[in-house]
């Protein structure tokens, strides 16, 4: 098992990558060390059954909707590629894509908490009003982990 | 692209099902756009939030656009589609004809033929935006843009909503980090 177990929550955003740069520059060239990419993404909608129109025009629609998903699956896969580059052992690098169930400061604690993650690298959100309407992830999950490196990038 | 309505009772039900269904912001505002960009058959639709002081308007969600054109910079209320800062929707129909964005060509490499923005009011106050791309000219009707202009209302109320139950939680968990010993420490 490796020495550092390395979660790094991605959203391709521009802090995102500022992430990545810090994992690759601090960890790349260490051999015990395991990174996980991780992206929770909105899943499509449940819309109940009676409303017929509604749901004729997504599924009409809902080829496309799926593609957008299908494409950011491939990009976190090109960021994954990306690491696999710049040092990164191949049986050392993972991707988690899923769906999101409830806000995204519980599902990275979730997964620390379950995976043994011992190191977390997340992004301080830099938007002053975005923040104060959705709350702090980085807060939340500093507050939350025990046993954990958190390194925040800002 | 016809100017025929496409936002009826039905889509504004399946609208309010997935505000009253979530109290996470980003996972609201995610199937909004989602659904809108599903329900209108355009490219992609983002929800900002307005930082008051700086007039940015920050990304809460977005869905249908590439990384790439998120990504471009900061975006500006006072710079980006201007009349969003009087609170006016703008509707530029035709991107050729235009010259009212803060990145034209990043909008014409991503592929957008017209963008709707709505503002987002609470009280009166602006304090977000609602932005529909479309992939080709697009004469939306202006009965869609009525409506569109309600969603945004409704949007700006679950923000609202939203903030105050974050607020809310973060109250009841101080209140229950107070060990009942402290508590009668201080003479309660």
């Amino acid at each position: 098992m490796a020495a550092l177990k390395i979660l790094l929550p991605y959203n391709f955003r521009s802090l995102d990558q500022k992430a990545l740069a810090f994992a690759n520059s601090t960890f790349g060239h260490l051999d015990e060390v395991e990174i996980t990419l991780f992206h929770a993404y909105t899943p499509l909608p449940e819309i109940e059954a009676d409303s017929t129109s509604v749901m004729g025009k997504l599924k009409g629609d809902l080829s496309y909707l799926s593609q957008k998903i299908m494409q950011q699956e491939a990009e976190l896969k090109a960021v994954e590629e990306k690491l696999l580059q710049t040092g990164f052992l191949q049986n050392r690098l993972h991707t988690i894509f899923k769906p999101r169930k409830r806000d995204i400061a519980a599902e990275i604690i979730e997964l620390v908490t379950n995976d043994n993650f011992n190191v977390v690298i997340i992004n301080h959100k830099s938007g002053k009003a975005s923040r104060f309407f959705t709350g702090s992830v980085f807060s939340k999950v500093v507050s939350a982990l025990k046993d954990t490196t958190v390194c925040i990038v800002s | 692209m016809g100017n025929a309505e496409k936002i009826d009772i039905n889509v504004f039900k399946a609208v309010a099902r997935a505000i009253a269904h979530s109290d996470d912001l980003e996972l609201m505002t995610g199937h909004l756009t989602q659904l809108l960009v599903g329900t209108l058959e355009i490219k992609g639709c983002s929800i900002f939030a307005l930082e008051p002081e700086s007039g940015e308007l920050e990304l809460l969600s977005s869905f249908g656009l590439s990384s790439a054109y998120l990504n471009k910079g900061p975006v500006f209320s006072n710079k980006s589609i201007g009349a969003i800062k009087k609170g006016k929707p703008v509707i530029i129909r035709d991107l050729e004809d235009m010259d009212l964005l803060q990145y034209p060509q990043e909008a014409r490499e991503e592929g957008i033929g017209a963008i709707v923005s709505l503002p987002i009011k609470f009280y009166g106050k602006n304090i977000g935006a609602l932005r529909l791309y479309h992939h080709e000219q697009w004469e939306i009707s202006e009965t869609d843009i009525d409506s569109l202009l309600v969603l945004a209302e409704i949007i700006g109320l679950a923000m609202t909503y939203t903030r105050l139950l974050n607020a809310l939680k973060e109250v009841k968990d101080t209140v229950n980090d107070v060990h009942s010993i402290w508590f009668n420490a201080i003479g309660g």
